[in-house]
């Protein structure tokens, strides 16, 4: 089946850096993917190109079949939230409001439901007739939300979509994105570095470092990919010996180090009998790890290619 | 962050639900013939992707304990319970019994003084409706 | 086409913004024109009502373009959409002026000897003409204003000098070029028959000519912009 997002090769460079380097991606069709990684790993410019909004250096980019940059039939099916999305905003009278975003919003989305629209403005408690000039920063991401969960895009990319929004907002997102994806599937990608909050979201994800894709992999595959081990020292050393260990800690008497590969009933009951914790990573400490030292990254990389 | 309805983060998430469910039906909450979630229900109540959930549910149904309805959904197979229970059963040694050693060898209990303890523990137990 | 018309409606989600601030300021001018007293010499109010259209050319670009852009629209029918909206704002904003001209005419100035829609040489002639010219000069100046939006939002402020010197240089060698060939065919003056009219069209003409430079210019600069 097409991938309903592919990048090959997708390389973009500015004046004095490399924002993405030679990614490859493949992202299926009625999909949730987290796209992860550290400030200016290059999600945001990754997001603009596949938006239409930026173009690559080189390499290529496809999004429903089709480069996305200035095609229309592309376009109409793909929403992109960004954060720092500007409107024409104009102080005093007359002033661009919600409701006017909202409406124009209306024209060029097929699928948009006005009806959605006007719920999730109540949960948020966006007022429609305030002027977007005037609005809060986490206003203006709710109005950002909005438009993306109403547009029902077929392609739905979400850049870090919730700058000052308090936890009760996201998790309000979180449920209002789920519910209508149930309802409506389609393709979703989420890039955030509030990795934890949001990691029940995602069927998968991909981890960005530094413009490479690190990770590109099933979110259930990650889970228990690395575990903790902890205990008394001599204890731990035992238990793992012969085995990658990522990280090492001791204090006094007590140990914990970070062990990778599935653990078997077998070990579980080895370190039940030698008084040993085992705590299962999660998914933002694997992903620290991918984006971390080199030798954690090619660790989670190998694991995850196998 | 405490959201998936008690939900490990860690764990595997899908097993996870598989667990869940299956815990439901050998405690009886879901009985045979009964419909069970569907998997838009169970991630609106885990707050995780409705894939993730389809897939503890397949998990079920691939082992025979939950079969497809066309159209309707999925519903617990007969003899669902019992074969929950017979495999808790089975799994009770090692789950219970291989700890509940452990932790008396390293109190320095012999087997005699445990199974005192676990004959006093029930006979307190006999009179308190469970 | 179907493109365009959402751009259209796009910028007319707030009707007033677009239509109002011209008119609003031409009737401030013209206001302060009456207050000032009218007499026969002629105080180049309508100008401002001209520039507001260069303004809003620009402003068409450099405030909505962003949003336009994050909505779908394609960069090409995003131009095309408001230069088509522009262009048809000056044709009927062309009329009404040529309509409150021939009412000045017809009332002597507003009764208070004012002439604030007759412009010596350019806008005398008959409504026709005066529609004609007030069109075509409203539409460059939209356009003229829509390209400099797009250079801005391309290449900043060294973008804008460097597009104006570029001009400069370019009117420099054009006019050295004329004058070289000894024709003061560019010069406004008043010929045999309907002298005001006669140069307008000229000067008509030129302009036509300079908005579909600027139309190609515009189009070609817009197609790498990013926002």
């Amino acid at each position: 089946m097409t991938p309903a997002i592919s990048a090959t090769g997708l390389t973009r460079k500015y004046y004095d850096q490399v924002a993405l380097d030679d990614v490859h991606l493949a992202i299926g069709a009625g999909t949730i993917t987290g796209l992860l990684g550290r400030n200016g790993a290059g999600k945001t410019t990754l997001l603009r190109i596949l938006g239409g909004q930026e173009f690559p250096s080189s390499g290529s980019v496809q999004v429903l079949g089709a480069a996305p940059a200035e095609n229309q039939d592309v376009l109409r099916r793909l929403v992109l939230v960004r954060e720092d999305q500007t409107y024409p905003d104009y102080q005093g009278y007359p002033n661009f409001k919600v409701s006017h975003a909202l409406r124009a919003a209306s024209f060029f989305y097929p699928c948009w439901d006005a009806d959605l629209a006007s719920s999730l403005l109540e949960d948020f408690r966006l007022p429609a007739n305030k002027a977007i000039k005037s609005l809060s920063r986490g206003q203006r991401s709710s109005l950002g939300i909005t438009i993306g969960l109403a547009a029902r895009a077929e392609v739905t990319l979400f850049d870090e979509p919730y700058a000052g929004l308090d936890a009760v907002a996201r998790q309000i997102f979180y449920d209002r994105l789920l519910a209508d994806y149930a309802d409506f599937p389609r393709t979703v990608l989420l890039s955030t570095h509030l990795i934890d909050e949001a990691a029940a979201l995602f069927e998968n994800v991909v981890v960005i470092d530094r413009g490479r894709v690190m990770l590109d992999t099933a979110a259930d595959g990650l889970r228990g990919m690395a575990t903790t081990v902890s205990g008394p020292v001599l204890a731990v050393n035992s238990f793992t010996g012969g085995r990658p260990v990522w990280e090492r800690r001791g204090l006094g008497s007590q140990a914990s180090a970070v062990i990778v590969g599935q653990i078997s009933p077998e070990d579980r009951e080895r370190a039940r009998s030698l008084g040993l914790d085992l705590t299962p990573l999660s998914l933002q400490q694997l992903v620290v790890q991918a984006s971390g030292g080199s030798a954690g990254a090619g660790a989670v990389t190998g694991r995850a290619s196998a | 962050m405490p959201q998936m309805a008690g939900l490990d983060e860690g764990g595997s998430l899908f097993a996870q639900v598989a667990e869940r469910l299956a815990g439901e039906i050998a405690d009886g909450g879901l009985a045979e013939g009964e419909r069970v979630p569907s998997s838009n229900e169970l991630a609106a109540f885990y707050r995780i992707n409705p894939a993730t959930a389809a897939k503890g549910i397949h998990v079920l149904a691939d082992e025979g304990l939950l079969e497809k309805q066309r159209g309707i959904g999925m519903f617990v197979a007969t003899g669902a319970r019992q074969r929950l229970l017979a495999r808790r059963r089975a799994e009770f040694t090692e789950r219970y019994v291989q700890p509940l050693l452990t932790e008396a060898a390293r109190l320095g209990m012999d087997t005699g003084e445990l199974i005192a303890m676990i004959k006093d523990a029930s006979s307190e137990r006999e009179g308190v409706p469970v | 086409m179907n493109a365009m018309i959402k751009v259209a409606r796009y910028h007319l989600v707030m009707p007033v913004m677009f239509l109002g601030l011209p008119w609003a300021t031409l009737a401030l001018v013209f206001a302060v024109d009456v207050a000032q007293g009218g007499d026969k010499a002629f105080r180049a109010g309508l100008a401002v009502f001209f520039g507001m259209f260069f303004v809003t050319g620009v402003q068409r670009i450099g405030r909505w373009l962003p949003f336009g852009l994050t909505l779908g629209a394609t960069r090409r029918s995003f131009y095309a959409g408001t230069a088509l909206l522009g262009v048809s704002m000056s044709l009927v904003s062309g009329l009404v002026i040529a309509g409150l001209q021939a009412i000045e005419r017809g009332t002597g100035g507003w009764g208070l000897s004012i002439t604030f829609f007759r412009v010596p040489y350019v806008l005398n002639g008959p409504w026709y003409a005066t529609w004609l010219t007030s069109f075509v000069g409203l539409a460059a100046l939209f356009v003229y204003g829509m390209w400099y939006g797009i250079v801005n939002r391309r290449w900043g402020m060294l973008g804008l000098l460097a597009f104006i010197a570029v001009q400069v240089l370019v009117a420099i060698a054009v006019s050295f070029v004329y004058s070289r060939s000894g024709g003061g065919a560019l010069m406004l003056r008043p010929a045999g028959g309907h002298p005001a009219t006669l140069s307008a069209l000229d000067l008509t003409g030129v302009i036509a000519a300079l908005t579909v430079v600027c139309l190609a210019g515009g189009q070609a600069t817009i197609r790498r912009v990013t926002v």
